[in-house]
């Protein structure tokens, strides 16, 4: 870190930094130095507010039912009245495309926080507390990451059956795992940061380091990990949808139209790819958001 | 260095422990009696009743998870339900295929992704780096369904350059292995990039060009081997998502391995099956990261002195 | 006089940034005579160390030579292609990096990276490449030599690992020495070692140009001084001249915020104020913005490098006129 100054230095730009020391830039400083210097995340958080809206007012946006079939008008291609063309029950595609965006948007938001507020949580406490605690908690970690996540979740998706809200379980249960490692790392190095050994040192209980130095400090690694974790999320749900196992008829998913689509892959191609296309617009959009949040956050998580 | 490695040894036979229990309760808490869900309403009681002796169910759960890891070490995974067959002697058949699928997407997503992610990072900002980069950011947002779909319909379909699905000899596994493989190839070739900017600016770096060495001694000598490091510890983790992968790209391409063995087990409900694959897969990505940790030391002596 | 080594004639390199140009070294004149020891002083940002990467052709993006020329040994290296220049680097002129802690490869062992530029530049046996190193280990100063060939520099201390750095660029040899603040990074005790041993080095007709920070280092070691600020070089003497009669108001500055810990006063001389930005330097003399008894025409004209004597050089408007220190 000093080496990477001293290269600043030399470069002559002593002086630009030196008028930056005198004020620590805010959370709001950041985000408009993110949104000046990084114009593909700009474009991404549009995108990712379009895809909110979507999901939020999907029954204004459409005249069509999401699950209501049509038999008279299956595997239509796009035209005039259905811009993105109908599936073998003739239902609308882009209808379900918007009513499948609520799922994505639940499924890459909802399980993504809640493994993360229990990984953050576990992860803080082994690191902090350490000893014992600290090596069940890895273990148990361990043992999920020993899993393919696929396979994790297929099975806990055995076990509890599909479903939205299975789903949201199964996702949360497969991510907080990694989400603790990172976290307790990051703990860990925070914990020997001289502000806390100093704060230690004049007597101030642990629990009390815990959510004044810790736990804010820890925020920007998560608030990254969060943007980063949503595409996988989806990406997982999706694969889950695609075998079956996630989202069920005649719920609107993604994943779930692209797996309906693929017996008609080539008759009506569209059917898979329009939501294969999504996804990966979505998913793309979280990793621009997320790389350009890291840069300005959490520069050394850079190689994480 | 031995002490460390011993230590891993043990660390990984506990999780795979851990893993075959945590795998034996999740499929046990389901209610109902598996034979019965598995036949249907209207089976026969006594058949059914048959059938859970014969398969051990009626036993308590303490012997039955003693005795299906036993067999286990001795690599007697059970009878499948569904199949009524061993299910080591369905998962040694699937096996192989597995293993060449992934070996095969291991190969072109590292040797593409790192080879890219070191021109990228050598002409960094220039036109092949902004090529590489566009293309591997598809990577690792184009979800491995959408690659493989993809593959198929321009190469088998429309072109029949390769065949559609099934195995049949090594060229059809082609299309599967860089479907899989695809994700891992972007994410390692935006690692490779990164790290190896970052190592550049080192001051080591300097001093080996100070020595004389021209561009190529010093990425060969000296950076690369720097910049492998993290890749070494993305590498195995890319173990479990190529499994992963494995399972969409095996149903995709209906080929024979674990993958599209678990995805029957489940549904079939078959446990026995279910738990083969999934022990299975586990030991694999649990002895690729203790290979991927044995590497490491190799790579960094830094690690091999704290052991 | 002896002959130069190293000669670097009217030398300037510019920072291509965003913002304009950063003018970083500006017009630099610096001699190296054979078997002397010359030391370049200045505050960190005054472009010292850029002046002598330049040399080695070691700039980084987006750093860029703007004119000059560099002459080693009579002949100009700045202009030559790539690969000669390779050819050079490490074998006719080496230099040494401030902090020994980054500047080995961590992941190879010692001896491979003292060796290597034997292996490039002799193409010599591995077995010879190890003798020569064990002898260059032992002429160092590193104990049990041979063992240490074998080490990881994570394995060595600060002052073990600036001595393999030093063995590393003086294993071929090199006619001319580069030292940028070789002793910055260490303790005092170590820093006398490491000096003790470029001083013998030099005594062995090997050329030094060092850099440093370093007001004591610089009078412990060096034969000639020069002094730079914001890109120029303000002042140059022989050292004792430069300590005794120093003509630059910069100079005076500098030296008399370390005399003044010396007297054991309760403050320190500063200089006040600030180093000019390298984006916008002032058109007149670059040390008017801080200079206690600047005139307009110091603002408005940049000073000569005037020489008022027996090779002692000043920048200065007022040099040789006004009361001496």
């Amino acid at each position: 870190m000093f080496g990477k100054k001293k290269k600043l230095m030399a470069a002559g730009e002593d002086v630009r930094l030196k008028s930056q020391i005198g004020e620590a830039e805010t959370f709001w400083d950041l985000m408009r130095r993110l949104a000046k210097e990084n114009k593909l995340a700009v474009f991404s958080a549009v995108v990712i507010l379009l895809f909110i809206l979507a999901a939020i007012f999907a029954p204004f946006l459409t005249p069509y039912s999401y699950k209501d079939m049509d038999l008279l008008n299956r595997l239509s291609p796009p035209s005039g009245a259905h811009l993105l063309g109908t599936d073998e029950g003739g239902r609308d595609i882009l209808t379900r495309m918007l009513y499948g965006s609520r799922v994505s948007l639940m499924i890459g938001v909802l399980p993504t926080l809640l493994g993360m507020i229990l990984g953050a949580a576990l992860g803080i406490i082994a690191g902090v507390i350490g000893g014992k605690t600290d090596a069940i908690i890895m273990r148990i970690a361990d043992i999920t990451l020993g899993f393919p996540s696929m396979l994790l979740a297929m099975l806990i998706m055995y076990t509890l059956g599909g479903g939205l809200m299975n789903v949201v379980l199964t996702l949360s249960l497969v991510n907080w795992a990694s989400v603790s490692r990172i976290v307790r790392s990051e703990a860990i190095r925070l914990k020997q940061n001289e502000y806390v050994e100093a704060a230690r040192a004049i007597g101030v209980k642990k629990r009390v380091i815990l959510w004044r130095h810790i736990l804010p400090n820890c925020l920007p690694t998560l608030i990254v990990l969060f943007t980063l974790n949503v595409p996988s999320s989806i990406l997982t749900e999706s694969s889950l949808s695609f075998l079956g196992l996630g989202i069920q008829v005649p719920d609107a998913s993604w994943g779930l139209m692209v797996n309906m689509g693929r017996q008609f892959l080539y008759i009506a191609p569209w059917l898979s790819l329009v939501p294969s296309a999504a996804i990966m617009l979505v998913v793309l959009a979280f990793n621009f958001l997320g790389d350009g949040l890291r840069d300005v956050l959490d520069p050394h998580q850079k190689n994480q | 260095m031995k002490q460390n490695i011993i230590k891993r040894l043990l660390q990984a036979v506990f999780v795979l422990l851990g893993v075959a229990l945590l795998i034996f309760i999740m499929l046990r808490i389901v209610p109902g009696n598996p034979i019965a869900t598995m036949m249907g309403e209207h089976a026969d009681p006594a058949t059914i009743e048959r059938m859970t002796a014969e398969f051990g169910l009626d036993q308590p759960a303490i012997v039955q998870f003693a005795r299906y890891l036993s067999g286990a070490v001795r690599g007697d995974f059970g009878t499948s339900y569904s199949l009524g067959r061993p299910v080591a002697a369905l998962m040694r058949q699937a096996f192989g295929n597995t293993l060449k699928l992934a070996f095969l997407a291991a190969l072109f997503a590292w040797i593409l992704g790192i080879t890219c992610g070191i021109i990228a990072a050598v002409k960094k900002n220039g036109l092949l780096d902004r090529l590489f980069m566009g293309l591997s950011l598809l990577g690792v947002s184009m979800p491995v369904f959408m690659v493989a779909m993809l593959l198929q319909y321009v190469f088998a379909f429309h072109l029949h350059w390769l065949p559609i699905s099934g195995v049949d000899g090594l060229k059809s596994f082609i299309l599967p292995a860089i479907a899989l493989g695809w994700n891992s190839a972007g994410s390692v070739s935006r690692l490779v990039r990164s790290t190896l900017i970052e190592i550049l600016q080192e001051d080591y770096i300097d001093t080996a060009r100070a020595k004389g060495n021209r561009q190529m001694g010093v990425l060969l000598r000296h950076a690369l081997r720097n910049a492998m490091l993290p890749v070494v510890t993305m590498m195995a983790i890319q173990i479990s998502s190529l499994l992963s992968g494995a399972v969409i790209t095996e149903t995709i391409f209906s080929i024979n391995g674990i993958g599209q063995l678990a995805v029957q087990a489940i549904n079939g409900r078959d446990i026995p099956l279910l738990q083969g694959t999934a022990l299975f897969s586990t030991a694999i990505v649990i002895i690729g990261n203790l290979l991927a940790d044995c590497l490491y030391s190799v790579l960094d002596p830094r690690i091999r002195k704290e052991a | 006089m002896e002959k130069n080594m190293l000669e670097i004639r009217h030398l300037s390199a510019s920072f291509f940034t965003q913002k304009g140009e950063v003018k970083a070294v500006n017009d630099v004149c610096i001699e190296v005579p054979k078997g002397k020891i010359v030391g370049i002083v200045g505050e960190s940002g005054c472009g010292k160390s850029m002046t002598v990467r330049a040399c080695m052709g070691l700039l980084k993006y987006p750093g860029r030579v703007v004119g000059g020329e560099a002459w080693l040994d009579g002949k100009e290296i700045l202009s030559l292609p790539e690969k000669e220049k390779c050819a050079i680097r490490g074998d006719e002129i080496a230099m040494v990096f401030q902090d020994p802690m980054t500047s080995l490869n961590p992941v190879v062992r010692v001896g491979k990276q003292v060796t290597e530029a034997l292996r490039l530049h002799r193409n010599m046996p591995a077995a010879e490449a190890r003798r020569e190193a064990v002898a260059m280990f032992e002429a160092v100063g590193i104990p049990e030599a041979k063992k240490r060939l074998s080490s990881y520099p994570h394995q060595l201390s600060g002052g073990l690992r600036q001595r393999v750095m030093i063995a590393m660029a003086m294993i071929c040899h090199p006619k001319v020495l580069i030292a940028d603040e070789p002793t910055t990074a260490l303790d005092v005790t170590v820093e006398a070692q490491i000096l003790r041993l470029m001083k013998k080095l030099c005594s062995d007709g090997t050329s030094v140009l060092i850099i440093s920070h370093n007001l004591g280092v610089i009078a412990q070691l060096c034969d000639y001084v020069y002094v730079m600020y914001a890109g120029r070089i303000v002042e140059q003497a022989d050292t004792f001249t430069l300590f005794e009669e120093p003509l630059h108001p910069y100079t005076r500055g500098l030296l008399s915020s370390v005399s003044s810990l010396r007297r054991g006063g309760d403050k320190l001389d500063t200089i006040p104020g600030v180093v000019p930005n390298l984006l916008h330097l002032p058109a007149g003399c670059s040390f008017s913005l801080r200079c206690e008894r600047c005139e307009e025409k110091c603002r408005e004209c940049l000073p000569d490098l005037m020489d008022v004597g027996d090779g002692h050089k000043v920048r200065c408007h007022f040099a040789g006129r006004g009361e001496k220190a």
